[in-house]
């Protein structure tokens, strides 16, 4: 990976590559999550209440519940998130990677990749969300 | 001589985890062959030829596999979703869980009517009836692909019966260890109000410092520490550790706020081991001469426990309306019982209140489940072919 891209802070990044942050309500269904993330091609989901973030629902989690009659083994809380339809908020992981503005890309690329988070999200002070870091764009923009 | 305890488990494990290949290869149940390999290590074989002893490491592991479990149904399910289950799921949970154990202890105990300890006997008995095997039966489902009010109801009973079956196991345990009948309610209280009290304040410790945890591998560790003082706390406060284990499950659920993926599915990859090994201790502690002792005890409990969630599930059902699938089959698609019915009988065998019985009665519920094992799926198949929510040939492919 270049210098330049590695000593780039987050910020410029930003402003170099803006990304929207896909934002749902906590009452979201999941089939509804699943068509805005297709809609937004990314594959990380961003709870969002009061401009801030609450949580994160991944891509191949949605699709683990969603598709769960075509698992053959269930654990009890799979049953019962089938059964009783969980929301969004049920489901989201309230202890989600995130990073700050200040940031270089390089102190964070471990952190999305160990966390396996493709759209990291990108924190304000005040902890609003302000964009997202996408690492297919960090993989492209590399390889260039 | 001091028992060799790792020798004594090792073999056990390996045993059934050697069949459980021969299982998978000739697709047969493999929680039959788990206890099978504990059959082999059994004193009437095996264990007799090399003189393996079940001491009291047994009754240690038994327990940390319980309060795993226990854990995990409590961790579940969230109060929202409770909520979400809907009148079908909860009425036909507690209509199968009471007409079985109701029919359960009135047959056992006339049949075993002036025994010493008949009471005891069937009453644990009519309790370990309620769990059933949410695995075989989501299994059958997944087969056939089945859909339609009748699965989901299904679905939701399975779940919810073993939480019920676990409280009912708890107050089994807390009423039986009173001398007199204030004194037992006493105590049960105490050990109820305990654990309630106890899980909650673990659960809400276990997600504190969970929030405060970054790195992922830490989760395991923390979320087994809390376990196992959880479970020594009661102990030494005389709270039922079982319930204890649930509330800190669904207390730190709750507070930690989240579908569970660091609290609980780290746990979760566990439960495997945990059926291994309550399957093949539960084998290891069979005994032909008590269970040829027991054979029409075995046939009762089978049968009784049958009839008793077709009709409780039946008259739930009728009293809150629900579809005449549903009010017709259900029952019959609640017939497997396995891991948790035999962990609970296993867990009785050390305790002094079922030193005479505990043996018979783990004996009666491991027959039972192998003969449910092969039963049950077929039950559950034809219930949900009768209510049109899969047709004969559909199979997953």
């Amino acid at each position: 990976m270049s210098e330049q891209i590695i000593e780039s802070s987050v910020a410029d990044w930003l402003r170099q590559h803006p990304a929207e942050l896909v934002s749902i309500s906590a009452e979201t269904a999941l089939i509804d999550i699943v068509k805005t993330l297709l809609e937004h091609d990314s594959r990380d989901a961003y709870v969002v209440e009061n401009n801030q973030v609450k949580g994160h629902l991944s891509f191949n989690k949605l699709l683990n519940h969603l598709f769960s009659h075509d698992r053959p083994v269930h654990s009890h809380r799979q049953l019962f998130a089938r059964v009783a339809a969980a929301t969004a908020g049920e489901l989201m992981d309230p202890h989600f990677a995130y990073c700050r503005e200040d940031e270089k890309i390089n102190q964070i690329l471990h952190r999305q990749l160990q966390c396996d988070v493709c759209d990291l999200v990108v924190l304000a002070a005040d902890n609003a969300p302000v964009g997202v870091i996408k690492l297919t764009e960090v993989v492209r923009e590399s390889l260039r | 001589m001091t028992e060799p305890l790792f020798l004594n488990l090792g073999l056990l494990l390996v045993t059934g985890l050697l069949l459980s290949l021969v299982a998978a290869r000739f697709n047969l149940p493999r929680i039959a062959l788990y206890a099978l390999a504990g059959l082999v290590w059994s004193q009437d074989l095996l264990g007799g030829v090399f003189d393996l002893q079940l001491g009291n490491w047994s009754v240690v592991l038994t327990d940390t596999a319980l309060a795993l479990i226990a854990y995990l149904i409590g961790g579940s399910v969230t109060a929202r979703q409770l909520k979400r289950l809907g009148n079908t799921i909860v009425f036909c949970t507690v209509g199968e869980v009471l007409g079985a154990a109701t029919l359960v202890f009135l047959v056992v105990w006339l049949f075993l009517s002036g025994q010493a300890g008949a009471l005891l006997v069937a009453t644990a008995l009519a309790v370990l009836a309620a769990s059933t095997a949410p695995a075989a039966t989501v299994a059958v489902i997944h087969e056939y692909r089945s859909r339609g009010p009748l699965t989901t109801s299904l679905l939701g009973v399975v779940a919810l019966d073993d939480a019920v079956g676990i409280i009912l196991f708890s107050l089994l345990l807390a009423i039986t260890t009173g001398t007199s009948i204030t004194g037992a309610m006493s105590m049960a209280a105490v050990e109820i109000g305990g654990a309630l009290m106890l899980g909650m304040v673990m659960g809400w410790a276990l997600a504190f410092f969970g929030h405060r945890v970054r790195n992922p591998h830490f989760f395991l560790p923390m979320v087994l520490s809390a376990i196992l003082l959880s479970q020594g706390l009661a102990e030494i406060w005389h709270c039922s550790a079982l319930l204890t284990a649930m509330t800190l499950g669904f207390v730190a659920r709750a507070t930690f706020k989240s579908g569970g993926e660091r609290l609980l599915a780290p746990v979760e990859y566990l439960e495997e081991l945990v059926f291994l090994v309550f399957f093949t201790l539960a084998g290891a502690h069979f005994d032909l001469d008590v269970l040829l002792s027991g054979v029409e005890l075995v046939i009762i409990y089978v049968v009784a426990r049958v009839l008793g969630k077709i009709a409780g599930t039946n008259l739930a059902a009728r009293f809150i309306a629900a579809p005449e699938s549903v009010r017709k089959y259900i029952g019959l698609g609640v017939v497997p019982q396995a891991g948790i019915a035999i962990g609970l009988a296993l867990s009785l065998v050390n305790h002094p209140v079922f030193a005479d019985s505990g043996l018979l009665i783990v004996n009666v519920i491991l027959a039972s489940t192998l003969i449910y094992e092969l039963l049950g799926p077929f039950a559950t198949r034809y219930a949900l072919l009768k209510a049109g929510e899969i047709s004969g040939e559909q199979r997953y492919e």
